[in-house]
């Protein structure tokens, strides 16, 4: 048994691994601490500065009454039963609705934690403007800057740049990981009890985005490789109003933030190629303050029907305001930014008055950027995953969400962190360590290793280059049967073929190889693209986020149900399961997609 | 219409394991609308030499770790819009892990 200890460069054991360190993995680590079990959080970039809390907008959610208790000013027509009301509804019924009451119940819980830990809060209102003022608004940066001072504080172990690449499972049981020092390029051995995944999403897998690079999926892909069962990956969020163009500020999402607040929302226009203003033939009623999935939609069906802008976006427009308006604007939001909020993200304090000081004369090209991913690792609603002894919380998971992320996906990572951190200790404490299988962690270290000890093939960029075609033409917003079929083809392909021909032509050095840690991202990102494309290519109509050109029915007698995938035998094995009733009872009947979303998600309406 | 034309990046290359003493290398980066440092950037990394070694994750903003000097000054990757030919250093050269990369970012 010696010898593992000798395969990997370095070997670390404590009872319990978190795999990421913002919104979810830091939060878990702090709960978790207070158990006195060993904690080891090993990020892939710096606690603070990576993964997708710190780029939040950020929201968090509560009910109103808990808004109240909290200090906010709250709103004392709603209640928990409300909230929960809402939350399935809107998510058109396929959340599971154990989780979804943990979430009510937590969510004024994981807010008091980060007001102790002294996040500041910038102001309490309707943030995804529902009917119910549920919203406490900070930043990304804010949230992510609390956290850290409070893990640095408890001086929780951490290590940082350095990835994990796969889990290691002993009869059926968490044995440890296997992760990567990016940096030395050393690999590490860590042997535990327990592992918490709050690795986010799989964004980097699509060639239009709003997430940060290092989200490439790997706690989703490392879970279904050990075993785990996956649920709803067909569920990715678009986000309208991202911006295509200019490259500089490809992915920010700055204009769909400031065109759901007044007086922007009610001012601007969306314009296709020939200066229409399309949400009239969509929603005429509405128009631009539609539900974000039906500006989605059109805004896509435009581009896709050949009257999209040069960088395959649509427009959004300012021209027809006065420009005596327009500097009022710039000087009240300057304002509210620089003097009341004291804000200091580049895309508030530098960016949006550049845009808006250009659209006083000119159009800016916007789309729909692949922003959150709403199914990933099966879990129940203490974020017990299918494998003993593995956990998740956050954007990696899966099972709270129906069908739209409806609530804050800031509380979402603060309560899952927060339960896991709760229930994985207890868990601990009731194991012994498990034997390693050495027979495994060669397994790993090989397949790693294996682009590094090749002469040619194809090169990450090339495989790259492959993935991002297919995702951005065949799995994008508006879905069809044929082109998802192609798809799940062509993933195959790559999985099957490119990934066994990747080599690293410029350094076989591995020492800070970005080709390298790129060649084990794509394994995850193809995989999740895989599992993705197969599940939608199932789910045969429309719902929430999910758009199928082919299928634009709401279909409650049949697909009232989610995808459950896991891997058997080297394949996909597939079932079909009820979302968990607690209280609310699940629909029946046809509807035509516009009827589904306008009932159900009356409260996403822009006003 | 779009300018499209082309920048020159002057940049910083030393890799401590099999160079003796950095150098400079100069790459044409064709430019189609505001770019930043980034992009440049990742233009050679995706299009040229793929062992260029660079700090990116957030593009926006907000990790504040891609920081590098900019014809001498000290400023974000991703948030710096480049509209002529340029030089790009690591922000500390006797801290330089590769290239563009400093232990510390």
């Amino acid at each position: 048994m010696d010898d593992i200890e000798e395969l990997c460069d370095k070997v670390i054991s404590t009872d319990l691994l978190i795999v990421g360190s913002e919104g979810a993995g830091g939060h878990a680590a702090i709960e978790a601490s207070k158990s006195g079990i060993d904690i080891l959080i090993v990020t892939k970039g710096k606690i603070g500065q990576c993964g997708a809390s710190q780029m939040a907008g950020a929201d968090f959610n509560v009910d109103g009454l808990a808004g109240k208790e909290l200090g906010f000013e709250g709103d004392e027509r709603d209640s928990p039963d409300l909230f929960f009301e809402t939350l399935v509804r809107e998510g058109l019924y396929l959340g599971n609705q154990k989780m979804v009451e943990k979430y009510v119940e937590y969510a004024p819980k994981a807010m008091k934690d980060l007001m102790d830990w002294g996040m500041k809060i910038y102001s309490y209102e309707s943030a995804h403007t529902e009917e119910m003022a549920r919203g406490i608004i900070s930043s990304g940066i804010l949230w992510v800057a609390a956290i850290r001072k409070k893990v640095k504080e408890l001086k929780i172990p951490i290590l940082e740049d350095t990835m994990v690449i796969d889990l290691l499972i002993t009869e059926g049981k968490i044995a440890g990981a296997i992760a990567l020092d990016i940096i030395s390029g050393e690999t590490i051995l860590i042997k535990c009890k327990a592992v918490i995944l709050a690795t986010g999403g799989w964004h980097r897998a699509y060639p239009f985005n709003t997430g940060p690079e290092d989200l490439t999926g790997d706690g989703v892909a490392m879970a279904y490789r050990a075993g785990a069962e996956l649920i709803s990956m067909e569920m990715v969020q678009f986000c309208p109003i991202t911006m295509v163009w200019p490259p500089k500020d490809k992915g920010s999402i700055i204009l769909y933030i400031i065109s759901e607040v007044d007086p922007f929302g009610k001012t601007i226009k969306l314009l296709n190629n020939k200066s229409e203003r399309f949400m009239e033939n969509y929603d005429p009623t509405n128009l631009e303050q539609s539900t974000k999935e039906i500006v989605s939609i059109a805004s896509q069906l435009e581009i896709e029907e050949g009257r999209g802008g040069p960088h395959g976006g649509i427009f959004f427009s300012l021209k027809h305001t006065r420009k005596r308006f327009m500097d009022m604007l710039i000087k009240v939001a300057s304002h509210r930014i620089k003097n009341e909020m004291k804000d200091t993200r580049y895309e508030f304090t530098t960016l949006l008055p550049e845009l808006l000081e250009r659209m006083k004369t000119e159009d800016i090209e916007v789309g729909n950027g692949a922003h959150y991913m709403g199914g990933g690792i099966k879990i129940n609603e203490n974020t017990e995953t299918s494998i003993s002894g593995l956990y998740a919380a956050g954007e990696c998971s899966g099972g709270l969400w129906g069908a739209v992320r409806v609530a804050s996906a800031c509380t979402e990572a603060g309560i899952q962190g927060k339960i896991a951190g709760e229930t994985v200790p207890k868990y601990v404490k009731s194991v012994e360590n498990s034997v390693i299988n050495i027979v495994q962690v060669k397994e790993v270290l090989n397949r790693i290793n294996a682009p590094l000890l090749k002469e040619d093939g194809t090169t990450p960029n090339e495989l790259q280059q492959k993935m991002h075609d297919i995702s951005g033409k065949k799995v994008g917003l508006i879905k069809n049967g044929k082109d998802l079929e192609d798809g799940v083809r062509k993933f195959e392909v790559l999985l099957e073929n490119d990934l066994g021909k990747l080599y690293i032509p410029s350094s076989k050095n591995k020492k800070l190889n970005f080709e390298w840690i790129r060649s084990i991202e794509l394994r995850n990102m193809l995989t999740c693209l895989y599992i993705s494309t197969r599940a939608s290519l199932l789910r045969e109509e429309s719902r929430g986020e999910f758009y199928r050109k082919d299928c634009t029915h709401t279909d409650n007698d049949n697909w009232v149900k989610t995808i459950v995938i896991k891997k058997k035998d080297g394949k996909c094995d597939i079932r079909f399961e009820k979302p968990i009733i607690t209280k609310i009872s699940l629909p029946q009947g046809k509807l035509t997609y516009q009827e589904a979303i306008g009932v159900a998600t009356a409260s996403l309406k822009r006003d | 219409m779009e300018k499209k034309n082309t920048i020159k990046m002057k940049c910083f290359r030393f890799d401590p394991n099999n160079d003796k003493e950095s150098h400079f290398e100069t790459f044409e980066i064709p430019s189609n609308g505001a770019i930043s440092v980034q992009n440049c950037l990742v233009y050679v990394r995706e299009n040229i030499d793929p062992s260029l070694a660079f700090f990116i994750n957030c593009r926006l903003g907000f990790c504040r770790r891609c920081l590098v000097r900019v014809n001498g000054k000290s400023c974000l990757a991703c948030t710096t819009e480049v509209k002529e030919d340029f030089m790009v250093e690591p922000l500390l050269k006797e801290k330089v892990i590769r290239d563009l990369w400093c232990d510390g970012l």
